[in-house]
């Protein structure tokens, strides 16, 4: 828990830099690793490859504005129904790759064929999602301030605090599953599947569980993204996004509570710091990620002897 | 109509043929050794353009081009070999990963060598023969037969000769076949290096039929994946199967839902056999 005080001076960061463009980046790079801190739960925490988190990304997006519109609910509240239908995606996803024993390469692949299914659903249900067009959303979160009331979130500031705030909160509630029996579990089936039933673990179950919570907080990511460009579209549920992802948490360290972070931070502003083309941009992502699993595979962080989630 | 629908199983036998080279690489890499390369796909992509470099701006002759084309997509694929997946061959996961990482290099580099611009080759074997009312362009009959030809001349040798049984041997047993002399290290490497060819020669002759776009290697690895688990991974012949199985709901599907569905039937294959048949639909090894 104390390690959560090196974020302090993220707080503090707005005070020194005043540059709209790097405290933007900062933005981006706290949503996505919110969506990459998702897919370490799963992957980082019980071991399995899931390719759906960009899928939950961008329902979690599509969802928390479209029930906002039909019920005229403030952003919090649209999240909440947006989880609630990613529990019960999760959950029948979930039930059908794991009850069927699917592991590792297959599990990978059901997942991936599920996410694009999601995909086309999303692209072909025009009259609800607007197709390939996308979602304009014109309304911003609101947040209640002591002695100001309602206010609300559009500017830059106000923006770099809501994600650091979330980010921060998702941390904690990630650390605290982590370290609990729960996460104990979850290490206990990563590091050795069998075993872990053998010990009278309910595998199947706790699977199940990080499933679930990875692809909420995936989809807690996705409502951010989608209010703070403005635009929710269906390339968020895209195999790239869930790529991106994946490539952020190897490089900043797997299973460890920093490194999607800092694979966020890092993936994020690289392509401010030099000026790349899209493909220069692709073909680097593509190289680190390989870079990363065969020289460094504990990651930026693990370099630096980072714990362990559960430990 | 049933003419329409007959000439739909025909384009769907020539593109699931397509899915079968792909399959047959994945399912002969995975089944193998073990590794998953994502990045077939790729190799076919290279096949495909050097094919088309050759053929349109050497001005060689279209076999010649062929040839050339399974070379470098071989070259390539032992560089990709030696350079990545021997480091990753106790850990599919990393291997994945690290294809899926190839993936993104080797499409990059596709733009940006030949941008999206779609590349037309000119065609290699004019004229079509009518059957009824339907025209069967002559050299989708020529690719078809190659394809099924190389597929069964692969699945002869992995079952007759000396090599194929090495190969099943360490497939079933990797420490016992090396204790019985068999070559792993040099097995391993032949068995992707050889998955990359396959992959470049239906690139190749996917160049003669249909513009290239560096986008082509991405939608193939994944229609290859498909055919490869609907027939059960390890099944050579059955990738060929479940390749033309596959593109034939595709084309025919498309005939009576709307196209934006075309892609779906694969995924709803692939969910479907693993659940109900993880052993695939021909009852593979796995």
């Amino acid at each position: 828990m104390k390690s959560l005080l090196l974020l302090i001076p993220l707080y503090l960061l707005p005070l020194v830099v005043h540059s709209d463009v790097v405290l933007t980046v900062f933005v981006f790079a706290f949503i996505l690793s919110i969506l990459a801190i998702g897919f370490n739960v799963v992957f980082g925490g019980a071991g399995q490859l899931t390719m759906f988190h960009a899928a939950a990304f961008g329902i979690g997006g599509y969802a928390t504005f479209l029930s906002m519109q039909t019920f005229g609910l403030p952003f919090w509240l649209g999240y909440v129904i947006a989880a609630a239908i990613m529990v019960v995606i999760s959950i029948l996803v979930g039930w059908i790759c794991f009850k069927f024993r699917l592991r590792e390469f297959y599990f990978a692949v059901v997942t991936l064929a599920i996410a694009e299914l999601c995909r086309l659903v999303v692209l072909n249900w025009t009259n609800v999602t607007n197709g390939t067009l996308g979602l304009l959303v014109l309304d911003k979160p609101t947040v209640w301030v002591p002695g100001e009331g309602a206010v609300q979130i559009g500017q830059t500031i106000p923006w770099y605090f809501l994600s650091l705030v979330c980010l921060t909160g998702v941390l904690i509630f990630t650390v605290l599953v982590m370290r609990s029996w729960i996460g104990r579990n979850f290490s206990a089936i990563r590091l050795n599947e069998d075993l872990a039933q053998t010990l009278g673990i309910d595998t199947f179950r706790y699977k199940l569980l990080a499933f679930i919570l990875s692809n909420v907080i995936a989809s807690f990511a996705g409502a951010l993204y989608g209010f703070y460009t403005g635009f929710i579209e269906p390339a968020y549920l895209a195999v790239n996004q869930s790529l991106d992802a994946i490539a952020m948490v190897l490089l900043g360290g797997v299973s460890t509570i920093f490194g999607p972070l800092v694979g966020a931070l890092l993936l994020t502003s690289l392509p401010h710091l030099i000026d790349f083309s899209a493909e220069i941009r692709a073909a680097l992502y593509g190289a680190i990620l390989i870079f990363v699993i065969l020289i460094m595979p504990r990651g930026i962080v693990g370099l630096f002897g980072g714990r362990p989630h559960a430990s | 109509m049933s003419q329409l629908v007959l000439g739909q199983i025909l384009n769907g036998v020539i593109l699931g043929s397509l899915y079968g080279i792909i399959a047959l690489g994945v399912t002969m890499t995975f089944g193998i050794t073990g590794i998953v390369n994502f990045a077939l796909g790729q190799f076919m992509m290279i096949g495909a353009y050097a094919t088309w470099c050759f053929t349109d701006a050497v001005k060689l002759p279209f076999t010649v081009s062929v040839v050339l084309g399974i070379l470098i997509a071989s070259i390539a694929g032992l560089a990709a070999d030696q350079a990545l997946f021997r480091f990753t061959r106790n850990n599919l996961v990393n291997g994945l990963l690290v294809s899926i990482g190839l993936i993104s290099v080797m499409e990059s580099g596709a733009l940006l060598l030949f941008t999206t611009t779609p590349k037309d080759m000119d065609v290699v074997v004019p004229g079509s023969w009518m059957l009824g009312a339907i025209a069967l362009p002559r050299m989708k009959l020529v690719v078809f037969l190659l394809l099924v030809a190389v597929i069964g001349l692969t699945w002869l040798g992995l079952s007759r000769a000396w090599l194929g049984r090495a190969t099943r041997a360490y497939a079933q047993n990797a420490e016992a076949a090396m204790l019985m002399g068999v070559p792993t290290g040099l097995l391993q490497t032949g068995v992707v290096v050889y998955s990359c060819g396959v992959a470049g020669f239906g690139g190749a002759l996917y160049a003669s039929l249909y513009s290239l776009e560096p986008s082509l290697g991405a939608l193939f690895i994944l229609k290859g994946v498909e055919a490869a688990i609907l027939a059960g991974v390890g099944n050579l012949l059955g990738a060929l199967g479940g390749g033309i199985i596959l593109g034939i709901t595709e084309s025919v599907g498309s005939l009576y839902l709307p196209g934006a569905f075309h892609d779906a039937y694969g995924l709803v294959f692939l969910i479907a056999i693993l659940l109900f048949r993880p052993g695939g639909l021909f009852g593979g090894s796995k």
